[in-house]
C-alpha cells in the first residue's frame, strides 16, 4: 500500500481511539468509533481478493449497524433526559441499549457471528488489529455507562463464554479458533464489569498480551490452520516450545498469568453471590481449554523432532520483530506472582 | 402544526421503504431525494429553514447528483424498480414492519418537539439553526476540524478500496 495511504489510516486508527477516550459527549465517542471503523476498511481490504473484500464488507456493515444503534440511543437519551453525557445516562432505554450497540461492536454473543467471519478473510497483521485496537474504543465507553440491567451484562456474558467454548471444538482454522476465543474473553470481561470495572480492564490487557503473542507466532509460522502448525519445530524450536505456555494461558491454567483474570473474576462473582454463573462460566472454560490444549498439541505436543515424513516449508529469514514477541509472551507466561501489583494497577 | 409534520414524517418513512426495497441505485437515489424532502420539511414546520436549506443545497445538490453520476457511469443499464414482483415483496415485507410498530406506537404521547426560532420582545428573531452553525465555527472549531478530518479521511478510505481497475474485487470494471 501507498506508504502516505497507509500512514493516513494508522493515523486515523490511533485518532479514533484517542477521541473516544478523551470523550465525556456521546457524540464524539461517536465520531471516534467511526473514525476507527472507515480508518481499518483498507486496511483489511488491501490484498484486494474477493475473501478479503468480502470480510472487508461484512465488518463495514456490522460495525455501521452498532455505531447506528449507539447514535439512535444517544439521540433518544437526548430527547428524554436532555443531556449527553456518557456518565450521566439515567433512563432505562439508552441505557439498555448502548451496551447492546457495543455488544455488536466487539463481538458478544448473541451479536457475535461475524467475527469469525471477518477474521478468517483476513491476514495475522489486520486480525490482530481488529481483535486488539478496535476493542479499545468500545470498551473504554463500557466502562463509563451506569450499569442498568444487571441480568443484561450477565446473560451477555454467559452466552459468549459458552459460544466461546462450543464455537471453537470443531474449528481447524487458525484465525476462526482466535476469534471464538475473543469472544469467549470478551465474556469473561463483561460478566464482571457491573461489579469491577478494574478487573474488566485488567483482564482486557491481559487478552490484549496472550492474543498478540498467539497472533505473531502464527505469523512467523506462517500458518492459517492446525496443518502447518505442525512444522513449526523445524521453522522456530524456540517458539515451539514456547507456545504451549501461551496457548494454556490463554485457557486460563495456573500457573500462567492467564489464570489470574479467571480466577480473580470468579472470586468476585462469589462475592458477589451468583454462584450458578461463575459455576457455569468455569465450566465454559473447559470447552476453551480444550481447542487450545489441540493447538499445543499439534504443535509442539505431538512427536519429538525427527525427520519429517513430508515436504517441509522453507525456512525463511523471518523480518517479524521480536522484541514485542518477547515483551507479551514473558507477560502471557510469568504475570501471576504479580497479581496483587496487577489489581493495584487498575483499580482507581 | 400537527398534521402536516405527521403527513411529512409518515412520507419520510414510506420514501425509507422506497430505498430500501430497491435494487437499482437511480431509483433508491429517487426515494433518498424524496426522504431529503420529506425531512426538510418538517425541519421547516420547526423553524429550522437554514437547516433545511443547507440539506437540499448540499446533500441533494452536490452529494446525491454526484452518486447520481458516478453510478449511472458504473451501474446496470436495465433496472429494476418497483413495478417488479421481487421489489413489490420486499414493500410488503417492510410495511407491514411499520404496521407492527405503528400498532405499539401510535398515540403515544412522546417528548414535545421544540421550535427552532421565535421572536423576542424587540426587533429581531432567535434563529436556532444559525446560531448552531456560528457556534460550530466558534467554540465548536476543533469539532470542526475533527469532523473535516473524517471526512477527508473517508474520501481516502473510498479511494483506497476501490483503486485499481479490474483489481479489486468490488468493481465490476
Amino acid at each position: 500500500m501507498n506508504p502516505y495511504v497507509l500512514a493516513i489510516l494508522l493515523f486515523g486508527l490511533g485518532l479514533g481511539t484517542t477521541i473516544t477516550f478523551a470523550s465525556s459527549h456521546l457524540t464524539t465517542a461517536w465520531m471516534g468509533l467511526e473514525i476507527n471503523t472507515l480508518a481499518i476498511l483498507p486496511l483489511m481490504a488491501q490484498h484486494h481478493h474477493p475473501r478479503a473484500v468480502e470480510a472487508t464488507t461484512k465488518y463495514f456493515l456490522t460495525q455501521a449497524t452498532a455505531a447506528a444503534m449507539l447514535l439512535f440511543a444517544t439521540t433518544t437519551n437526548a430527547w428524554i433526559t436532555g443531556q449527553w453525557d456518557i456518565q450521566q445516562i439515567t433512563h432505562p432505554l439508552p441505557m439498555t441499549m448502548l451496551p447492546l450497540a457495543l455488544a455488536l461492536k466487539i463481538g458478544l454473543a448473541p451479536l457475535h457471528a461475524w467475527l469469525p467471519e471477518v477474521l478468517q478473510g483476513l491476514d495475522l497483521t489486520t486480525g490482530l488489529i481488529l481483535s486488539t485496537w478496535q476493542k479499545l474504543a468500545p470498551f473504554a465507553l463500557l466502562l463509563q455507562i451506569p450499569p442498568h440491567n444487571p441480568n443484561m451484562l450477565i446473560i451477555l456474558g454467559l452466552t459468549s463464554t459458552l459460544v466461546g467454548g462450543w464455537g471453537g471444538l470443531n474449528q481447524t482454522q487458525l484465525r476462526k479458533i482466535l476469534a471464538i476465543s475473543s469472544i469467549a474473553h470478551l465474556g469473561w470481561m463483561i460478566l464482571v464489569l457491573q461489579f469491577s470495572p478494574s478487573l474488566t480492564l485488567l483482564t482486557l490487557i491481559l487478552y490484549f498480551a496472550m492474543t498478540f503473542s498467539t497472533f505473531v507466532v502464527f505469523k512467523i509460522n506462517k500458518s492459517t490452520n492446525i496443518n502447518s502448525l505442525a512444522t513449526s519445530w523445524a521453522k522456530t524450536p524456540a517458539l515451539t516450545a514456547i507456545i504451549p505456555l501461551v496457548l494454556l494461558s490463554l485457557g486460563g491454567l495456573p500457573p500462567l498469568s492467564g489464570f489470574m483474570p479467571k480466577w480473580l473474576i470468579l472470586q468476585e462473582l462469589v462475592a458477589q453471590g451468583l454462584l450458578p454463573t461463575a459455576t457455569i462460566t468455569a465450566f465454559s472454560a473447559l470447552f476453551s481449554l480444550y481447542f487450545y490444549l489441540r493447538l499445543s498439541y499439534a504443535m509442539t505436543l505431538t512427536i519429538s523432532p525427527n525427520t519429517p515424513m513430508g515436504l517441509t516449508p522453507w525456512r525463511l529469514h523471518t523480518h517479524q520483530s521480536t522484541l514485542p514477541l518477547a515483551v507479551c509472551t514473558m507477560t502471557t507466561i510469568a504475570l501471576l506472582p504479580l497479581t496483587p501489583l496487577s489489581i493495584t494497577l487498575f483499580t482507581p | 402544526m400537527l398534521a402536516p409534520v405527521l403527513l411529512f414524517l409518515f412520507g419520510w418513512v414510506v420514501g425509507s421503504i422506497v430505498v430500501a426495497a430497491n435494487p437499482s441505485p437511480y431509483f433508491a437515489a429517487l426515494g433518498l431525494v424524496f426522504v431529503a424532502g420529506m425531512g426538510g420539511s418538517v425541519l421547516v414546520l420547526h423553524g429550522a429553514s437554514y437547516l433545511c436549506f443547507v440539506l437540499l443545497l448540499v446533500y441533494l445538490g452536490g452529494m446525491l447528483v454526484v452518486f447520481a453520476y458516478t453510478s449511472a457511469m458504473a451501474a446496470d443499464p436495465y433496472p429494476e424498480t418497483l413495478g417488479s414482483l421481487g421489489v413489490l415483496k420486499s414493500l410488503a415485507v417492510y410495511f407491514s414492519g411499520l404496521l407492527i410498530v405503528c400498532i405499539f406506537v401510535w398515540g403515544r404521547r412522546g417528548a414535545e418537539s421544540g421550535d427552532f426560532s421565535f421572536e423576542g420582545d424587540e426587533f429581531g428573531m432567535c434563529r436556532g439553526d444559525i446560531e448552531g452553525v456560528a457556534y460550530m465555527y466558534s467554540a465548536g472549531g476543533w469539532t470542526l476540524m475533527t469532523c473535516g478530518w473524517a471526512l477527508l479521511l473517508t474520501l481516502f478510505v473510498v479511494m483506497e478500496l476501490i483503486r485499481g481497475p479490474s483489481r479489486g474485487a468490488l468493481r465490476a470494471v
